[in-house]
């Protein structure tokens, strides 16, 4: 499938490719070297990851989290969005699907920013596929940590700009 | 442009630049041992641990119909990755080393965390290009806080992820707040990440930073 993303970066990767070749000193042939070694690490490592997050994102229980994301939930929505977000290892189709499913059953929304957030951050597949093959499991492990608190921040920041949004405009959000 | 690269071009190659890799028998030996080197009997085992959990839940047909999904995946996926991948190596390649140092090193403060999540926001494309370009920051002098910010940032924020999936699955007034809600997160993992007394140890050339 050829979409407009591929044909942009491939658009990026042409120009790149020029600059290289009169840029001289064999550029283009050390790039192409580089490309091929992490190709190496990366392609079978990903292979695996994204089989084994396909079969795990099967086995996700969205139906049975969404009844713990409901606007009366207050704070602990925040959490178990967050712990949603943190186990469910697949790309923005499914992730987003499952928001909408969440959506569909009354989740808060600090619950829904909070879930977003978290997969957007955690989704295991994207450090298993990319992280650990390109940068390695100490990279990964400092960016887990620093990024450990983000998804309960921007949950709490979304209760309580609801929260002044509802105080200054009663009935609309 | 040019009279910049050269000197940490030369270093960024690493191996040996005067001998053609391609023709070289010990390099296929050396990429084989990269591609299938211990750590991706971890993933392989892994991957069929998932596929039996899987097989004894939802049953044959829906292993199966996964498996062929993920094919379908992986085909859709392999231009995309052809196209990330050599991005990033002529990048690495030729991206001017000192600049990038002034401009999000470890000295850069407050405004390089800025600029990374900035930057961050605005690259388009997966997670093959964004984390293919992280590993050419990574080894082009970028501070670990701005590394930290640059990949928050495009996970949280990546402006083409809210056009393409945001909106139209969340709709307008949900992301728009999401994005506000979440704009300082970046900055805020950047500060974290420097002050975080863990040693960095990348996966490629064996660079460590310890701040």
């Amino acid at each position: 499938m050829i979409s407009i993303g591929v044909l942009f970066l491939a658009a990026v990767a042409g120009v790149l490719a020029l600059m290289a070749w009169r840029h001289g000193e064999r550029a283009f042939e050390r790039g192409m070297q580089r490309a091929a070694e992490q190709a190496a690490h990366l392609i079978p490592r990903m292979v695996c990851a994204l089989i084994a997050a396909s079969f795990i994102a099967k086995l996700m229980p969205s139906e049975l989290i969404a009844r713990y994301l409901g606007t009366d939930a207050g704070l602990s929505a925040i959490l178990v969005g967050t712990a949603a977000g943190l186990i469910l290892p697949a790309g923005p189709v499914i992730a987003f699907a499952v928001a909408a499913t969440f959506a569909r059953a009354d989740a808060s929304v600090p619950a829904l920013v909070a879930f977003i957030t978290s997969w957007a951050l955690f989704a295991a597949h994207r450090v298993f596929m990319y992280e650990i093959p390109l940068l390695g499991p100490s990279f990964s492990r400092l960016r887990l940590t620093s990024v450990a608190i983000l998804p309960l921040l921007a949950g709490l920041i979304a209760f309580a700009a609801g929260w002044f949004v509802t105080l200054a405009q009663p009935g609309h959000l | 442009m040019t009279t910049t690269t050269e000197v940490g071009a030369e270093d960024a190659a690493g191996g040996t630049p005067e001998r053609p890799p391609f023709r070289d028998p010990a390099w296929w030996g050396m990429l084989a041992r990269t591609g299938f080197g211990a750590g991706f009997w971890g993933f392989f085992a892994f991957a069929i641990a998932a596929g039996v959990a899987c097989y004894a839940v939802i049953g044959h047909a829906a292993f199966i119909g996964a498996l062929w999904a993920d094919v379908g995946l992986l085909v859709r996926m392999a231009p995309r990755i052809a196209a990330a991948l050599m991005v990033a190596g002529l990048l690495w390649v030729m991206l001017p080393r000192d600049r990038v140092t002034a401009l999000i090193g470890a000295e850069s403060g407050m405004r390089g965390l800025v600029i990374a999540a900035f930057a961050g926001m605005v690259t388009p494309g997966g997670p093959s290009s964004a984390f293919a370009l992280l590993a050419v920051l990574a080894g082009s002098g970028a501070d670990r806080g701005a590394l930290i910010a640059y990949i928050s940032s495009w996970a949280i924020l990546g402006l083409q992820r809210v056009l393409v999936w945001d909106v139209p699955f969340m709709g307008a007034e949900f992301s728009v707040l999401r994005i506000v809600v979440c704009l300082p997160l970046p900055i805020i993992a950047g500060l974290i990440a420097r002050r975080l007394p863990l040693t960095v140890r990348f996966a490629d050339a064996g660079r460590e930073t310890g701040r």
